[in-house]
This record gives structure tokens, C-alpha cells and sequence, in this order.
């Protein structure tokens, strides 16, 4: 008996365990052997022996189990140990892209015009004179037209100086009350530092019946999203022009490089310009043949707006794929 | 446009209105203020009166001169040789600090002292108003000696440059301007004073007629002037130099001012290049074709209204008559009538065709005035015109529609004030509607939202309070947002797939186009004013850009680029079409640890991996070759649910070694294919299935997706799919390979037997043995 404990203690590893094992506990074992002679004991002893046997057995087994235990746990903790490896070496084996900060900022007013229950909208990139200019109360020899250095087809086509063409597809599509955004590209025929010939507008229009769309609704709409987009700024509204709308302003955020204290970004005026809005001239209503009804319209130059709010220094480099800008956007 | 502080006190007096408050004031009021500088003249510049001017002992480019500076006469050397002709001038003294760096002291000029500096205008921050010294005159002021310089607001002034909207053709000049201010401000504007003078004068009409062959589209006026001597006053020479404008004609200048000032179109002729004759008489007639009128005298030509004039007639100071010209057209009729035609316009037509002043006597009278006043000219008496006949608008206001516009109620009586302030003459009614005559210099101005517009300004926009608008909900969720989303789920998922988003302009070299055999917009449809020549084309493909973007990032060193651009193409019929394009070039991963700082370049497999996670599932069919970018041998079209939606493949190595790239790989989809389509689920069997390997010996060239073809055509109901496992060539095999593909195999309705596995094995050995010739290995 002790030595069967002895030779459970002393095992060394699970294999060896495993061998004491079928020693002790198997069929032909030395437990096995014991109770073989339970048969030649005569009657009356035969219980007390039985359970001395029993007794023996389970502490047998507990001791084998408290040794199996062990061993098992060193072994785990060895397979661990071979299995170490310098984890931090691993940091970024596999890296991801990243969306270009013009869409990625297009998103971001998407997403908050759609939450406003407006629709978007979509339209072709090559225009003709009527949706691009015509409708829009730019008729031919407009000096606003000059404004506008346009891209010109061989067939008369013109690339959309702007997404407000969109306006006039919808409104001919639809009917009153409108509520749409048109996101995209657009053409214009400049190209400098602060100009690329393609750049991206987002167009928004809102048109109900007569008398029930103010210029203090667009003030309203304009003024929370222009926070939504760049925070805690101040919003300021000037008078300005468009052809397609009267009264017509343009949209000035206090400067968020300086707070409003004047720097080069803002030409030391404390102020940034970012939207053009206005109500929806009557004009245009009558290209598309609206009656007794008032809107809003506004549009916006979302490459401004992505290097206002990620501080891009250059507006040429968002057209290059330089991946030392795009990579600061992972 | 340009005005100045001073230049507007002409017509409004401004003197309480502080810088800030003028610049507030101008954004207010829609007239956006690009800039704003004050010019300071240096402390101990003093107005200085010459005393004596003789030549220097020992130079003879020096004048010396005792100058009279009030508390003393100072000895000044001076190099400018206009100094002679002066009597008043700019001194700067001792102490005076010109410039950073720049502080006068007492110094000897060959030889001989000199106490001070007489100055030019640029020497004291000013612009260049011409060579030599700055000679002063009472135009800035009552010239008092020893003043400071920076005491006379004339010289001392506010520069103001302000961005004007293409409707504000009336703000083109300080009259405009100043009009604008005063119904904002509430201050009266004053009307240009005139003196009088008592000159005996000779009636325009004895020498000069006007004859027209019907009504001009604006009106006219001649007056003419005998001219014995001229000159640019300091303050006319300060303001032009101010807006960019001076010349070297004195009279030209004159002219300019005038036009600045009033806004009227002015414009000079000499009369001796119009007669032949000295006492002709001068007989101008005008012929109106089509709205544009040709304006002739004595047969020679004049002008053009509103466009252009002679220049061989135009006056100089050598002119000692001259006829002068002020015109007025009416701009909306000048931009249409001109259009399509091949006439050359002047500088002036920026001004007519945005709206010039069309009450032409204030020039008539400003012009009279300064050239009689402060040059020796003799006006004749009295004018000949041509009148403006067209009717003044009247538009219908409303004040509670014009409330309903802005969103805030506004008075009737507030409405009235306004616009009698910007010059409209109001119908006064009892009723709520009232009639408003629109003043002939607001073209612009044509309904009642205009009207709403004005009130806007002059009540300023940042005194509206904003309201929310109350809308009707409606579903608005439609085709072009579900592509919208479409598109940024793609976007999302190439960002993970490691692919930068890149945006590339929407065209593209046409020569490149050509070479690399992508179809070109037919040159009927084709962009006519390309911005430079490698952007002449629209594009058919986005591939080319991407190259040029990997290129770019090559030279910055870049090892791995991957770049995707989901944009717009055109086809040879400049059809729009939206597509996926990709391209992966270099490293196929980054360095590190795992490659031992080696990674292989980018291959055909990691590429095509990397598309399957981006785009889903795909099919690619072989020996394709799409354009000259592709590699003939790794390349393939991409086949989405049985349509051939896009291709892929290796960069060809000619093209790589043009752009300087590395191992690459190209991709561009269709967008289209792209959308999710709607999905039903299908029955799941109850069924255990097999999978079953089936090894074929076929012909090395063949392509497995011809093999995949051949058995999706064959009708195996119980086959639920199969994909190649293992392909394997070697010299016993010669011309063939082996081919192993996986077949999966399961019944919907029952357990399979045997045979039924048998069977569909058999059918499809058997239809590639027949098509191909293939054996089983």
C-alpha cells in the first residue's frame, strides 16, 4: 500500500501517471488483484475486507486525481511557456486604408440632411444651357454667368457648374412639398492654388406652399447644421447675390483657426465664409412651372469645409491619391 | 471697387463713423469688404513751403533748397528734378522715421549739409503717384506750413476695397456707394456742390447738333469745352493712384475721376480729329440696329453705346476743344444685343454692362466743375442729349408678403423709409398693397422678392431671428440613396482591404487615352476648353489617374500603394457611368516581423483576395485582354451573377516601367453590378451531403472557367457546387495537366445512395471527356 502511494507521488509526467495508472487501477492492476482474493475469504470476514479494499481504492484514486491535477497544470504551463512570443512586435501587421476626407465630410452632411427627412437627389455631370443656367435665372449674357468659368462640350453640352441643375431636374421630376439635398461633382474652368477644375458641391432645396418658407427658417436650418458641422462657432449672415435666389446671403462661421481674433486662414477678418443661401427665386419657379409656392435653397463647396475642419493645408493635393495626407485619416 | 473714407465724405459725411463700424456696416448691407487699410504718414512730416531752389555747388542732378517748415527754414538737398516747379512739399525733418530702418538725420551731400528730406509719395507708404517729389497743393486742404502731413485725412486716408456682386452695377462708383451707406446709416446724402462762375459762355447749340434715327436704348449727352491748360491735383493723382488708376494724360485722369466719382460713362473727344474744317459745325447722329447704336459725327466714328469708342478720336492733353460724351444703356438689353456679335469692347464695358449711373447730368456737372474750377477750360452753355424713354418699373409691394418672405413682421411705415432711402419713389396708399417705382440705376430689381431683398439688407439679416420650419414628413428614401449607401458600404469595406480613397479630376489625357487603347469621346461631344493639355479629354477610365497617383506616391517614397476611386466614366458616346476602379502596386504588405522585413510584392492571388472581401463573390473568365494596361497571361474579366461587369489584372510590365512602378495590379468594375440585389433564401436539406474529389488530366492551356462552364451546364440537381482544389503539370504530363476539382453533392428529398453519387460524377466525366477530351487521372 504505501508503496503504491509512493509510486503515484513520485510520478514525474502525465505518461508516467498514466502507467501507474493501468499498474494500480487497471483491469489486471494491482487493486485488481486485491479484490481477486475477496473470493477466497470466507463469509464473515469477507465485508470487512471488502470495505478496507473500498477505503484504500478512493484514496488511491484521490491521490491519484490531486497528482493528475498537478502534472496536467504543469504541463499546460509548459506548452504555455514554449508558446511565448514578443506580442508587441506585432502592432499593425496588417493596416487599413482610409476614406478620403472630402467623401468622409460629404457623409457627414449627408447624414445630417437625411436625418432632417430631406431626399437625395442626383443628376447628370454634363448639362444642358436650360438646367445649368437658363432655369436657374442665368440666362444668356448674364454677367453671373462670368462668375462661373465653364467647361464647354462641341454639342453645346456644359459640365454642371454647380449641383444646382439638380434642383431643376427634381422639381420637373416632383411635386411640392420638396425636400432634397444634391451632393457631387462639379466643372469649373479655374486652376490655382485655391481652384481645382473639379471640386464638390452639396445643393439642398426645401419648397412648400406660398407664405410658408422664410428667410428666418433658412437662418434656422443653417445656423444648427453650421454648429453641428464645426462646433461651437458663431454664424453670421451678409447680403449677397445669386441669380437664383432673392433675397440672397452668403454664410461666414467666426474663424475657428484664431476664434475669430483674426489670422491668415481668415485674412485677419475673424471670419470664414462657407455657404451661399437664399430664397428660391420666383424666376426659377417659373422655369418649372410652380405656382403659389415659396423655398429655400442653399449650397456649399465641400472641399472648404473637409480642409477647414481637418486643418488640410492645400486644396490640390485632395485630387493627387497622396497617400502621406490620406494616411493621417486611418 | 474701390472707395475711400474721405473720397465718400464727399457725399456723406462719415466723420462719426468709426473703421470698424464702416466695415460692419458694408458686409451688412450685401457690399463685402475684401479689404481695409489706412494710410499713416510718418510723424515730423511736415508740409513744407520752398523758399529758394538753386543748383547744387558740385552736383548737378542736386537742387538745394531752403524750405520753410514754420518753426525754421531748413537747407535740404534734394535729387528730384521736379523739385524747381514746386512751391509746397513733403518734409520729412530730422527725427522723422521713414520705413523701418530709415530715421533722417543732418548729413552732408557732396559738401553741403542738409536737414531733411523732401519726399515722394511712395517714400511716405503712399503709392506711387509719379516720378520725383510729392508737390503739394491745396486739393488735400488749406496747406499751412509746418502741419504734419498725417493731419490731412485726404493724403492720411482709409482705403477700402470692396467685392461687389454681379448686380450691383449702381455701387460701381463713390455716388453708388455712398447712396447705398446712407439709407443704411440713415444720414443724408448730399448732392456734389458746384460754385457757380460768371463766365461768359457760347451756347453749345451754334456749333454742335444731334441728330438720332429713332430712340436709343439709353440716353446721351454732349458737352464741350475749350481747353487752355490742364493738370492732376494731388488729391485727383492720390485717388486714382489709389484704385490703380492713374494715367498720364491729365485729362484722361480728370475724366476717370469723374467717372469714378458720379458713375456716369463719360468719355473725351478731340474735336480736331473730327473736323476737317475749324468752324464746321459738328453734327452727331446716331443709327440704332438691333439695340446697338453707332454713334457718328461729321461721318467719322464715335462710339458704340455702352461698348466701345474710336480711340483715334479719343483727347489727350494736346486737344484744345474737346467734345465730351456721357452715356447711359440700359445693361439687360446691351449683354443681349452684344451677344453672338464680334464687337470689341473697352474697359468702360464692365461698367455698362453691370449698370452705369443713368442720370448723366451729375457727370456733365462734375466734369464742368472740375475742369473749370482747377484747370483753365471754357465750358460752352448748355448740353445736346438724347433722353432715356424707357418707362421707369413699378412693382406691386405687399408688406405682409414681404413679411412672409423674411420671416418677421415688418411695418409698412419701416418699408416706406427703406426704400425711400435707396432712392425708390413710393405710390403712399391706404391699402396694403402700395406701388414702388423702381429707380432707372436698380436694374436688378424686378419683383417683389427683390423689393424683400433690399429690405433685408437695411434691416440687416443678424436682426432676423431664425425659426424652424414646420414640413410635412415624407418618405424620402429613394433609388439615389440606397446607391448612396451602396456605394459607401464598398467604400467602407476597400478602406478595410487596406485601399486609400482616392478622387481624381474627371478627366484625363487623350494621347494617353490612345495609347493605352481606352475608347475616347467621340470629338463631337468632347470638352472644347480643356484647363491644360493633360486634361483634354473626359475620361473613359479612371485607371489612368490612379496611375498617375501611384507615380506621385513612388517619388515620395511610398513602397505599397493601394488607391480605389469610385467616379464617374464616360463612353465613346459620353454616356455617365459610375465605377469601382482599383489599383495595388509595390509590396503586398507592410514590412515587419513576419516577412523579415522582405514582403513580397503584390501577386495575383492577394490581389483577387483582396477584391473578394471589397466586392463579394465573382467569377473571373480568362484570355480577355481589354486595353493595353492589361498583362495578356494574368489577367481576366470579372463576371458577376453571368455579366461580364469589370476586369482584372497584372499591370503590364511596359506600362509599369512608363509610370516607373512597381509589380501592379489594376481592377475597374461597374459600379451597377455592385448594388445588392435582393435575396430569397432557399430550402436547407435535411440531408447529410458528400464531398467528392475528382482528379482530370486535360489540356494544359485550358482555362478551369471553361471547365466550370461545361459542367454548370450539364443538369446535375443533386451537385450543389464544386471548386478547383489542386491543378498540377509536370514533364510526364507534357502538353496536359491535372485538374482536381471538389464537387459537392446532396439531395434535397432524400438520403443519397451510391449510385446517384455514381451518376452525377459520370455525367460530368463524361461531358468533359467529350468537350475536352479529358481522362480521369
Amino acid at each position: 500500500m504505501k508503496q503504491l502511494e509512493e509510486k503515484i507521488s513520485q510520478a514525474k509526467s502525465l505518461e508516467e501517471l498514466e502507467k501507474i495508472r493501468i499498474e494500480i487501477f487497471g483491469k489486471k492492476g494491482a487493486l485488481a488483484k486485491e479484490f481477486a482474493k475477496l473470493k477466497d475469504i470466507p463469509g464473515p470476514e469477507k465485508k470487512a475486507f471488502a470495505e478496507g479494499l473500498n477505503k484504500k481504492k478512493s484514496y488511491l484514486q484521490k491521490l491519484y486525481d490531486e497528482i493528475y491535477e498537478t502534472l496536467k497544470q504543469e504541463e499546460i504551463e509548459k506548452l504555455l511557456k514554449s508558446e511565448a512570443i514578443d506580442v508587441s512586435l506585432y502592432s499593425n501587421l496588417e493596416t487599413k486604408g482610409a476614406l478620403h476626407p472630402v467623401m468622409e465630410t460629404m457623409d457627414k452632411i449627408i447624414d445630417y440632411f437625411v436625418a432632417l427627412n430631406f431626399s437625395v437627389e442626383d443628376g447628370p455631370k454634363i448639362e444642358d444651357d436650360f438646367h445649368n443656367f437658363e432655369a436657374l435665372n442665368l440666362p444668356k449674357n448674364h454677367p453671373a454667368r462670368d462668375m462661373q468659368d465653364t467647361f464647354f462640350c462641341k454639342d453645346g453640352g456644359v459640365l454642371r457648374t454647380h449641383t444646382s441643375p439638380v434642383q431643376i431636374r427634381t422639381m420637373l421630376k416632383q411635386k411640392p412639398p420638396i425636400r432634397m439635398i444634391a451632393p457631387g461633382a462639379v466643372f469649373r474652368k479655374d486652376y490655382d492654388l485655391t481652384h481645382t477644375p473639379m471640386f464638390h458641391q452639396v445643393e439642398g432645396l426645401v419648397v412648400q406652399d406660398k407664405g410658408e418658407v422664410s428667410f428666418a427658417n433658412l437662418k434656422s436650418i443653417l445656423s444648427d447644421f453650421l454648429v453641428y458641422m464645426f462646433g461651437d462657432v458663431e454664424v453670421r449672415f451678409r447680403p449677397s447675390f445669386f441669380p437664383f435666389t432673392e433675397p440672397s446671403a452668403e454664410v461666414d462661421i467666426s474663424c475657428i483657426f484664431c476664434s475669430g481674433d483674426g489670422c491668415r486662414v481668415c485674412s485677419h477678418t475673424g471670419w470664414l465664409e462657407v455657404l451661399g443661401c437664399g430664397i428660391v427665386d420666383p424666376n426659377v419657379f417659373d422655369a418649372v412651372e410652380y405656382k403659389d409656392v415659396s423655398g429655400y435653397a442653399f449650397g456649399l463647396g465641400v472641399e472648404r469645409f473637409a480642409m477647414l475642419l481637418h486643418k488640410i493645408p492645400d486644396l490640390r493635393m485632395l485630387f493627387e491619391g497622396d497617400t502621406r495626407l490620406l494616411e493621417q485619416f486611418r | 471697387m474701390i472707395v475711400t473714407r474721405t473720397w465718400l465724405n464727399n457725399f456723406i459725411d462719415i466723420s462719426e463713423v468709426s473703421n470698424e463700424k464702416l466695415y460692419e456696416t458694408f458686409n451688412d448691407i450685401g457690399l463685402e469688404v475684401d479689404s481695409i487699410k489706412t494710410y499713416s504718414i510718418p510723424s515730423k512730416v511736415v508740409v513744407g513751403k520752398i523758399v529758394s531752389c538753386q543748383k547744387h555747388p558740385d552736383a548737378d542732378k542736386l537742387s538745394l533748397c531752403q524750405i520753410d517748415v514754420g518753426s525754421e527754414t531748413l537747407q535740404i538737398v534734394c535729387g528730384a528734378s521736379n523739385v524747381v516747379d514746386a512751391e509746397f512739399v513733403a518734409v520729412a525733418t530730422i527725427g522723422a522715421k521713414l520705413g523701418d530702418n530709415f530715421e533722417i538725420k543732418p548729413t552732408k551731400l557732396r559738401g553741403v549739409e542738409s536737414n531733411g528730406m523732401v519726399c515722394s509719395a511712395s517714400e511716405l507708404g503712399l503709392p506711387n503717384i509719379g516720378d520725383g517729389i510729392m508737390i503739394l497743393d491745396d486739393s488735400i486742404g488749406e496747406l499751412v506750413v509746418g502741419k504734419e502731413l498725417n493731419e490731412y485725412p485726404k493724403v492720411a486716408d482709409t482705403v477700402i476695397e470692396l467685392e461687389l456682386t454681379a448686380n450691383r452695377g449702381d455701387c460701381l462708383s463713390i455716388h453708388g456707394v455712398a447712396r447705398d451707406l446712407s439709407a443704411k446709416l440713415d444720414i443724408p446724402l448730399n448732392n456734389l456742390e458746384y460754385e457757380n462762375n460768371d463766365k461768359i459762355k457760347i451756347g453749345l447749340a451754334r456749333v454742335a447738333e444731334l441728330k438720332s434715327d429713332g430712340p436709343i436704348m439709353g440716353a446721351l449727352k454732349y458737352t464741350m469745352a475749350d481747353i487752355n491748360g490742364l493738370h492732376t491735383s494731388l488729391i485727383i493723382s492720390l485717388r486714382l493712384a489709389f484704385i490703380d488708376a492713374l494715367q498720364s494724360s491729365h485729362l484722361q485722369n480728370i475724366v476717370k475721376y469723374t467717372i469714378h466719382t458720379t458713375g456716369v460713362i463719360l468719355r473725351a473727344y478731340d474735336v480736331s480729329d473730327i473736323l476737317v474744317e475749324e468752324d464746321e459745325k459738328i453734327t452727331i447722329s446716331t443709327v440704332t440696329k438691333e439695340n446697338i447704336t453707332y454713334i457718328q459725327a461729321n461721318g467719322k466714328e464715335l462710339s458704340i453705346l455702352g461698348i466701345n469708342h474710336n480711340s483715334e478720336a479719343v483727347a489727350y492733353d494736346d486737344a484744345t476743344k474737346v467734345l465730351f460724351e456721357a452715356s447711359y444703356i440700359n445693361p439687360v438689353i446691351l449683354t443681349n444685343a452684344i451677344a453672338d456679335k464680334e464687337l470689341e469692347t473697352d474697359e468702360l464695358y464692365y461698367n455698362t454692362s453691370r449698370g452705369s449711373e443713368p442720370d448723366l447730368s451729375i457727370g456733365i456737372k462734375y466734369l464742368t466743375y472740375l475742369l473749370e474750377q482747377y484747370n483753365e477750360c471754357n465750358f460752352f452753355d448748355g448740353v445736346i442729349s438724347l433722353d432715356d424713354e424707357s418707362e421707369e418699373k413699378v412693382i406691386t409691394v405687399n408688406d405682409k408678403e414681404i413679411s412672409n418672405i423674411i420671416g418677421k413682421s415688418i411695418d409698412k411705415s419701416k418699408i416706406l423709409n427703406i426704400l425711400t432711402g435707396l432712392g425708390f419713389r413710393v405710390q403712399s396708399s391706404a391699402e396694403d398693397a402700395f406701388g414702388v417705382t423702381v429707380p432707372k440705376f436698380r436694374h436688378d430689381i424686378e419683383n417683389i422678392q427683390d423689393i424683400a431683398e433690399e429690405i433685408v439688407r437695411i434691416i440687416g439679416i443678424n436682426n432676423i431671428e431664425s425659426k424652424p420650419l414646420k414640413f410635412t414628413e415624407a418618405p424620402r428614401v429613394n433609388e439615389t440613396l440606397n446607391r448612396y449607401y451602396a456605394k459607401k458600404d464598398i467604400r467602407q469595406r476597400a478602406v478595410s482591404a487596406s485601399f486609400y480613397e482616392s478622387i481624381s479630376y474627371a478627366f484625363t489625357d487623350k494621347s494617353l487615352l490612345e495609347k493605352y487603347q481606352f475608347p475616347i469621346v467621340k470629338e463631337e461631344l468632347d470638352i472644347i476648353n480643356p484647363i491644360t493639355e493633360d486634361l483634354n479629354t473626359l475620361r473613359t477610365t479612371i485607371l489612368i489617374n490612379l496611375l498617375n497617383a501611384v507615380k506621385r506616391n513612388v517619388s515620395y517614397s511610398k513602397k505599397s500603394i493601394a488607391l480605389f476611386e469610385i467616379g464617374t466614366i464616360f463612353n465613346q458616346n459620353r454616356e455617365e457611368k459610375e465605377v469601382l476602379s482599383l489599383i495595388f502596386s509595390g509590396q503586398k504588405e507592410g514590412e515587419n516581423v513576419t516577412n523579415s522585413g522582405k514582403p513580397n510584392p503584390i501577386d495575383f492571388e492577394t490581389f483577387t483576395k483582396k477584391l473578394s472581401s471589397i466586392i463579394g463573390d465573382f467569377e473571373l473568365r480568362a484570355g480577355v485582354e481589354q486595353n493595353a494596361l492589361t498583362h495578356p497571361y494574368q489577367s481576366a474579366e470579372i463576371i458577376i451573377d453571368n455579366e461580364v461587369s469589370g476586369f482584372i489584372s497584372k499591370l503590364h510590365p511596359t506600362v509599369a516601367e512608363e509610370f516607373d512602378l512597381p509589380t501592379s495590379f489594376i481592377a475597374e468594375i461597374s459600379f451597377d453590378a455592385l448594388i445588392p440585389k435582393h435575396i430569397n433564401a432557399k430550402p436547407i436539406s435535411k440531408f447529410q451531403g458528400v464531398y467528392k474529389d475528382l482528379s482530370l488530366v486535360i489540356d494544359k492551356n485550358l482555362p478551369y472557367n471553361q471547365v466550370a462552364m461545361a459542367i454548370k451546364q450539364i443538369d446535375l440537381p443533386l451537385l450543389k457546387k464544386f471548386y478547383p482544389i489542386d491543378v498540377y503539370e509536370d514533364e510526364t504530363l507534357k502538353e496536359q495537366k491535372s485538374l482536381t476539382i471538389r464537387l459537392f453533392i446532396q439531395s434535397q428529398n432524400g438520403t443519397l445512395e451510391d449510385k446517384d453519387i455514381e451518376e452525377t460524377v459520370n455525367k460530368i466525366i463524361n461531358t468533359l471527356q467529350e468537350q475536352y477530351g479529358a481522362t480521369l487521372r
